[in-house]
């Protein structure tokens, strides 16, 4: 250590005091305590105390992680050695975390146990999803006791294999995980709150439940036009109207004072309790640093959560030292308010004393072990003159793997459970449940989580496209979001827990795209039903209807038994194509009174709209009946009184569409009746199957894929061993004979060469002459059956004479094609002897002779 | 195949034939009742058929204004005319007649399908006023020039095209032109254009066609061109500027000075003239921006008020149709009770409270159109005095400026005198170098004359300048006037008559129904 070190320790020891004065004034008790703590020399590690889990066994563990290599003998003697320096310099503070054991009982230094990984998760490249994973992942075990640093520290592999761990080993994990995607990320060991060191978050807001920043919608103040119409004049007294700000203004601050009351007693009431260690729980966690990873600003990752805090949380209460896979920093700044003040420089070594000199900047040189190791124990100034730098040895942990399937399953059995302030947070892998869920929150009224408010449920690869389930327990709303693709184009469904049927209170909400009719929502009470459009090529865009109580109908009848109509009201866009003044607006059809209402479009420049009212004829449903109109029939009022009123011929036309539009109406009522029903007889149905769709991608899950690839594998296997078998010596016969000599001798290689082409010779011989054989034999029996022929030409019969022919044509082809072997096997034979020979002559066996 | 029309007694379109035809062809059962009780109008007809009627002559068709389609197949007409009223015919059927020539069609803008099949046309020609063509059938005419069919490449929606029996569909090459000159055709002779017999016609015709496009792209382009420079004009000339931004001023000085070209020919003086003009078309250019850039800010100006006044109108109609609607939302509920109501004194105070919100309508609905009088002419006042302040303006800078162009012409008018002297008394002592042409040199008779001359040339420049200024001057006095005139007209007096007459008829139709609705309930 270097004097400028000293220096930096003497300031350090100055504000050591301090902090120490302020504790004093805390608690006595808690000073003698740390007191007698650091007064301890060396703080011994026995490596007897250290209990290696019987779970894993020892002998599998690799090599780095039983023994230390000659760098890292180096790099912990060096710490050993700092160490010392800062327990002499600085007394009163708190031993450092260096040169734990791992899980085999060995010493390693901090950075070494970091291993830089990224794995092969696209989600992992974030720092949140990582965080969220680690937290996931890990089961939490808190240090005991809670002051003290843990004199273990397992690797990140053990940790992810044990799947459970405490702050250091999160952190660890979840810092060699963020190094790989690249971040700035050091661990820090420090102290924290209780809340935090003991994973306790029964105080907090659960994530899924804060609101998303509102949207502030910025009004954009209309900018006044030079000739803006002056506001007509206010005549009310101004008197008045001061009195009743005043009064509003007083109830106003009523209002502000009472709130404030109740948040105040709500935050005493959501205090949490005086903690005896305040300030010495040790606990660590993750510091990513700003710069790399177009990372705004420095913040802190709590690894048992998986959130993140700006660096001036109160939640961190202080500081001692932060490391990373290079390097390893101590803290010399005043940790007394926290670490609002503090810091992250670490270059400034007024602020952060190092370790290592310049790990920042590695050197080109390549250090001499032997010398480093001789002048790092015995003189650290020479060594810094020297400007040869001790480096940080590789890790010795072995990366990090995380299989797809573990990626998954996440937690421990692929559940977990979180308590928030007032709310429940259930965690579920994916395909863990059978309805899909992944995700449960309930809300309760209570700190005690009795008074159910609402239940939210999320789901993935549901076949019904089902997403999330709100249930309200208050008003006994269940509100269902499902995503786009199912055949109904349903979006949302509200309706009431204890009445599912149709003709009940409810509301669904559709993918209005994806609908012909342009269905935006639809909205049901038990005697009416409202219905939204958009984009309709008629311009309908709402439809309400009013029933009627059922009536009671006798005996059975064939028809479906609907309500009766009383009203419907529709609504129309403006249709630009037609004058404001026959475009019909809105329309009601009193079925039950046979009236027809309607209201027409406003022209631009007025304010009254046309209507025009029909008393509809007596036989109008009867189809086979025209319909006859007579003047007294129709009454208007017509806002242009300059316009003649139209013809009479006009007005039938409409009586007549009209009537034909309402009957299309109901009928249009009655789909929507029946597609209600219908929508919800598939929810049942769908509820109650609740099958999870698998994307073609999943290979695990995927039957049909899994299969193919068993198929594809096996016959590879296949392909291999064919390929293995052709392989088969051709000279282990004739070596056999020798009896398997392990070397050939030249007079045996010789002799091999021989038998081997002597052997290939009898047999292309044996070849050629079997072929020849038969050669013979099929040409001797047709000259017998052609003498044969000769003889009984003239007797013969006509089918025995074609018998006789085709035989002949047959053996004819039979004798060429052996011929055409045979000379084949004549010209081909002296290659093969060539191409054996060749094959010997460059065997590797026998190399050495020929 | 023409008919003969000595066999049979040709027709005359007269009102019986027209009227049976309507009737016929208009609606049937319970609606041909009452249209024949109340009578068709010949206006309100949308389609007419008149086939097979031996009609020699197109006429008494004038009436038909809305009408559609028009069927006249198998006459004997001989002359498209007399349609100039079927402004909105979109479908023309004359196909079997003896027509000759295609004409009388340039006010069918909307036609779309035209049918002159079986007839003597020899010409595609006189069309160009169709321009949403779709279909065209010319077969069975007397066509005989391929080259004739180029004509139809200005119908860009042309689809459909019959051609057969002509004339020139016997050229080999028949089929492959056509398809490769009209490239928007879909259909040739009612069969698909297939896509290979398309590829092969364009391959037959690359050239051709390329000269061709190449020849229309370019009259394209001089068109645009044309109508670029025109709408710059207009702009120049609403900004009363027109033609300042060069010399034209300048020149149109000169163009009348008889005396002028003489004196520029005296020694100096073309130099003289250079200065002159150059400094001239200068300031000219500097109105000519001034005048564009105010030309800017007044319609800036005008915009403003307009969308002003439009917001605030809007916003009134808007508060009018609450009221209307909250009151048509009362009297609803109104009439439901009263009607299952039969308590007559119920009725009856019911009544008289509903006649009261009435009055209490009218009353809101006249307040808030006086309110928006009132903001009307406020904010009319002092657009009428901005835009006062504005066109006075710019009549002064104008002014000043031309005033320079004055002094320019005055010093000019000086220089040149005493060019004119001196070459004068150079003459008198006969020590003139150059010659002088005759008509010049007869200027020099004596001091008076040269005076003269130059002083006549002086005058009319002035003359040119005074009367530039006056133009501008006049032209925008005058539409501020117009510009007030109707905003005061449209704005004030036609809207306010307009929503108060409105107002009353609609209260009117509310008090009537609640008479009725007094003596139903009586």
């Amino acid at each position: 250590m270097d004097e400028n070190a000293e220096n930096n320790g003497d300031q350090a020891n100055n504000k050591a005091e301090e902090t120490e004065e302020n504790e004093g004034e805390l608690s006595v008790d808690d000073l003698r305590a740390e007191l007698e703590k650091i007064d301890i020399e060396v703080p011994e590690v026995e490596i007897s105390e250290v209990h290696i889990q019987q779970e894993d066994a020892y002998a599998e563990f690799p090599m780095s992680y039983k023994e230390n290599t000659n760098k890292e003998k180096l790099i912990l003697a060096y710490a050993e050695n700092f160490r010392r320096q800062y327990v002499h310099l600085y007394r009163d503070r708190k031993p450092l975390l260096l040169n734990p054991v791992n899980e085999c009982g060995i010493e390693k230094f901090v950075s070494t146990t970091i291993r830089p990984t990224l794995l092969p998760f696209q989600e992992l490249y974030g720092y949140d999803n990582c965080a969220e994973f680690v937290a996931d992942y890990l089961e939490f075990q808190a240090l005991d006791p809670p002051v003290d640093l843990p004199n273990q520290l397992v690797s990140p592999t053990t940790a992810l294999k044990r799947q459970k761990g405490n702050s250091f080993d999160f952190a660890t994990l979840l810092c060699s995980m963020l190094l790989g995607a690249g971040y700035d990320a050091y661990c820090v060991s420090g102290y924290a709150t209780r809340e935090i060191c003991l994973m306790d978050q029964t105080r907090d807001i659960c994530p899924l439940m804060k609101k998303k920043g509102e949207l502030k919608s910025e009004e954009k103040k209309k900018e006044v036009r030079k000739y803006q119409v002056k506001p007509p004049k206010d005549l009310r007294s101004k008197f008045d109207l001061k009195m009743q700000a005043r009064r509003e203004a007083e109830e106003e601050a009523k209002a502000a004072e009472r709130r404030k009351e109740e948040e105040a007693r709500i935050s005493e009431l959501e205090k949490p309790k005086p903690d005896a260690l305040h300030g010495l729980r040790i606990h660590c966690w993750v510091l990513v640093l700003s710069g790399k990873r177009e990372v705004p600003d420095s913040f802190f990752i709590e690894p048992l959560t998986g959130n993140t805090y700006p660096t001036e949380d109160d939640k961190f209460l202080g500081i001692e030292s932060v490391w990373n896979h290079q390097n390893y920093w101590v803290n010399m700044q005043d940790c007394s308010n926290g670490c609002k003040d503090l810091s992250f420089d670490l270059g400034d070594s007024a602020k952060w004393e190092y370790l290592l000199h310049s790990s920042e900047k590695p050197s080109l040189e390549i250090p001499d072990v032997e010398a480093e190791l001789y002048e790092g124990l015995d003189d650290d100034e020479e060594e810094q003159e020297d400007e040869r730098h001790l480096e940080m040895p590789p890790s010795w942990v072995h990366p990090i793997l995380v299989t797809p399937k573990e990626y998954e399953t996440r937690c421990p059995l692929g559940k977990k459970t979180i308590l928030y302030k007032k709310a429940r947070l259930e965690k579920f892998a994916r395909y863990l449940l059978k309805d899909g869920m992944i995700t449960k929150l309930s809300v309760y009224d209570d700190y005690e989580l009795r008074n159910l408010l609402s239940v939210k449920e999320w789901f993935v690869n549901r076949q019904d496209k089902l997403e999330l389930r709100v249930h309200n327990h208050r008003t006994g709303l269940i509100t269902e979001y499902m995503q786009q693709g199912r055949l109904d184009c349903m979006k949302e469904h509200t309706y009431k827990s204890g009445s599912p049927g149709p003709e009940t209170d409810r509301t669904m909400v559709f993918y209005d795209k994806a609908r012909v009719d342009g269905l935006v929502k639809r909205e049901e009470t038990p005697t009416e039903m409202m219905e939204h459009f958009k984009d309709r090529d008629d311009f309908l865009y709402y439809r309400h209807v009013v029933f009627s109580k059922r009536m009671k109908k006798f005996g059975a009848s064939t028809d479906a038994n609907h309500r009766p109509i009383l009203k419907i009201t529709e609504r129309f866009h403006r249709n630009k194509e037609k004058i404001a003044g026959e475009d019909v607006s809105e329309c009601v059809f009193h079925i039950s009174e046979d009236r027809i209402q309607l209201t027409f479009h406003c022209e631009d420049k007025r304010v009254t709209a046309s209507t025009r009212e029909f008393i509809k004829p007596p036989n109008a449903n009867d189809k086979s009946q025209t319909i006859t109109m007579t003047p007294d029939m129709t009454s208007t009022f017509q806002v242009d009184t300059t316009k003649k009123s139209p013809k009479n011929l006009y007005i039938y036309n409409m009586l007549v569409s009209l009537v034909e539009a309402e009957d299309q109406s109901v009928q249009a009522i009655r789909a929507s009746e029946e597609e209600i029903k219908e929508c919800l007889l598939e929810r049942i149905r769908e509820e109650t199957v609740s099958e999870l769709s698998i994307s073609v991608y999943d290979t695990e899950r995927n039957e049909k894929a899994k299969q193919h690839r068993k198929e594809l594998e096996r016959q590879q296997l296949e392909e291999k061993l064919r390929r293995q078998e052709q392989e088969l010596d051709y000279l282990a016969p004739f070596l056999a004979q020798m009896g398997d000599p392990e070397k050939i001798a030249r007079q045996q290689a010789f002799k091999l060469k021989e038998d081997c082409l002597a052997d290939l010779k009898q047999r292309l011989i044996d070849k050629a002459n079997l072929i020849q054989s038969r050669f013979e034999k099929e040409t001797q029996e047709l000259q017998k059956r052609q003498q044969w022929y000769q003889q009984n030409q003239v007797s013969m019969t006509k089918e025995d004479e074609e018998e006789y022919l085709a035989y002949c044509s047959e053996a004819m082809f039979r004798i060429h094609i052996l011929e055409l072997r045979l000379n084949r096997h004549k010209e081909m034979a002296p290659h093969k002897y060539m191409a054996l020979e060749q094959k010997i002559r460059t065997d590797g066996r026998l190399s050495d002779y020929f | 195949m023409s008919r003969l029309y000595d066999t049979v007694e040709p027709a005359v379109i007269d009102e019986e034939m027209l009227q049976k035809a309507v009737e016929e062809q208009g609606p049937k059962d319970e609606a041909g009742r009452i249209a024949k009780q109340e009578g068709i109008d010949f206006a309100d007809v949308l389609a007419l058929r008149l086939d097979f009627k031996n009609i020699l002559k197109i006429d008494n068709l004038w009436r038909f204004t809305s009408l559609t389609k028009l069927q006249m197949d198998n006459n004997i007409i001989e002359k498209i005319e007399g349609m100039d009223a079927l402004v909105n015919l979109v479908w023309l059927d004359l196909s079997f007649n003896n027509i000759e020539v295609i004409e009388g069609l340039d006010k069918l803008t909307k036609i779309r399908d035209l049918t002159l099949y079986n007839n003597k046309i020899s010409s595609i020609e006189n069309m160009d006023a169709l321009v949403d063509l779709h279909v065209l059938s010319v077969g069975n005419n007397e066509l005989d020039q391929l080259e004739n069919l180029i004509y139809l490449r200005r119908f860009k929606q042309l689809k459909t095209l019959n051609l057969n029996g002509n004339p020139f569909c016997d050229d080999p090459n028949f089929k492959h032109y056509v398809i490769a000159y009209l490239p928007s055709l879909q259909f040739l002779d009612y069969r698909l254009i297939d896509e290979n017999t398309r590829a092969a016609a364009n391959e037959q015709y690359t050239y051709p066609i390329q000269q061709l496009e190449h020849n229309e792209e370019q009259a394209r382009k001089r068109i645009e061109d044309q109508e670029a420079k025109e709408t710059e004009f207009n702009l120049h000339k609403g900004a009363y500027v027109e033609n300042l931004n060069g010399s034209a001023l300048f020149d149109s000085m000169f163009a009348d000075d008889t005396e002028g070209p003489k004196l520029a020919l005296l020694p100096g003086v073309d130099e003289l003239l250079t200065g002159y003009k150059e400094k001239y078309t200068a300031i000219c250019q500097q109105i000519f921006e001034y005048g564009l850039k105010e030309h800017q800010r007044r319609g800036d100006e005008v915009s403003g008020f307009q969308t002003a006044v439009d917001e605030a109108k809007e916003d009134n109609r808007n508060m009018g149709m609450r009221k209307i609607n909250d009151f048509n939302e009362y009297r609803r509920k109104l009439f439901t009770e009263l009607a299952q109501s039969s308590d007559q004194a119920h009725i009856d105070t019911s009544l008289e409270q509903h006649n009261k919100e009435i009055d209490k309508l009218w009353d809101g609905l006249m307040a808030l159109e006086m309110q928006l009088v009132d903001q009307l002419e406020d904010t009319i006042k002092e657009f009428e005095r901005n835009m006062a302040d504005m066109v006075s303006t710019f009549v002064e800078n104008v002014q000043a400026l031309i005033s320079q162009c004055r002094d320019l012409e005055n010093t000019h008018n000086e220089k040149l005198l005493e060019v004119a002297i001196v070459t004068l008394e150079k003459m008198v002592k006969n020590e003139l170098d150059d010659e002088l042409p005759d008509d010049v040199r007869m200027l020099f008779v004596d001091k008076d004359t040269i005076t003269n001359a130059v002083g006549a040339s002086h005058d009319l420049h002035l003359l040119k300048i005074d009367n530039k200024e006056d133009d501008i001057i006049t032209r925008a006095n005058n539409w501020l006037a117009a510009l007030m005139e109707r905003v005061h007209n449209e704005e004030e007096v036609k809207r306010n008559r307009h929503r108060v007459s409105e107002i009353n008829n609609f209260i009117d139709h509310l008090r009537e129904e609640v008479e009725t609705f007094e003596i139903q309930a009586a």
